[in-house]
């Protein structure tokens, strides 16, 4: 008989419309205006070359000191599956500023809530 | 700032580089190989291999009669009522899970061991 098998161990993020950059920015950098729009360009420019970007968000730290939930991150939300996946593909290993990037999916419905914590 | 300088900045990210395959000289190799022949590995490999052969040809099962083994446990059953947990489904289990314990040990020492596809890693309490 055939006896149940050892449930398979969950995927490394699903595949989903919004990829998610880890281990990219510095708090420090993103409290600088200046710096953080730079970021945001490189982003969108670099990224965009996947496929069309819907939106970039890259969490920045509260003025009042108090640490929120996906600094560090970066948040890239494209048109389809397919120009995620691509970016996934292009992205992770890559470095920015000197640091290597980590790419992963992340759910959009958490994305869409604002929930940027995992 | 918004954009208003015309000076030409540099993208933070790193130019796409293809990954350089790293070739080791000769003498190197020898180096590398080095972790194959760490006795523990090669004893963890070789106890490996015994037991794939071992699930492989069929697990032995204990001779003797039934009164000299130790008691089994308490029958379960499947909700065919089937029993689930026999003496050859047990032996297998003890098996499997020793295999995969040694294949995780193998790892720790040699990060670049590749499992067998049908490992699992140990799951990981929050």
């Amino acid at each position: 008989q055939r006896l149940m098998l050892q449930q398979p161990p969950q995927p490394i993020g699903i595949a989903s419309k919004v990829l998610c950059l880890t281990q990219v920015v510095t708090e420090d950098e993103l409290k600088d205006d200046d710096d953080y729009d730079d970021i945001l360009a490189d982003m969108k420019t670099e990224c965009g070359k996947f496929g069309d970007l819907v939106n970039v968000v890259i969490p920045r730290p509260n003025s009042n000191g108090e640490v929120s939930a996906g600094v560090g991150k970066v948040f890239l939300e494209y048109v389809d599956t397919e120009s995620a996946s691509k970016a996934r593909t292009g992205l992770h290993g890559r470095k920015f500023g000197g640091n290597q990037v980590v790419a992963v999916f992340y759910e959009e419905d958490k994305y869409h809530q604002k929930d940027y914590e995992d | 700032g918004n954009g208003e300088t015309t000076k030409k900045r540099k993208s933070r990210w790193a130019d796409e580089e293809p990954k350089p395959i790293i070739q080791l000289p000769d003498f190197m190799k020898d180096f590398a190989q080095g972790i194959d022949s760490d006795p523990e590995i090669q004893l963890l490999n070789a106890r490996l291999l015994e037991i794939s052969k071992i699930l492989q040809a069929g697990v032995q099962l204990d001779d003797r009669p039934e009164g000299a083994r130790s008691p089994s446990p308490e029958p379960v059953y499947d909700n065919l009522g089937i029993r689930i947990n026999t003496r050859e489904f047990r032996a297998r289990e003890r098996l499997n899970k020793e295999r995969q314990e040694i294949i995780a040990q193998i790892i720790k020492r040699n990060p670049a061991f590749k499992p067998p596809a049908d490992y699992r890693p140990p799951k990981l309490n929050k």
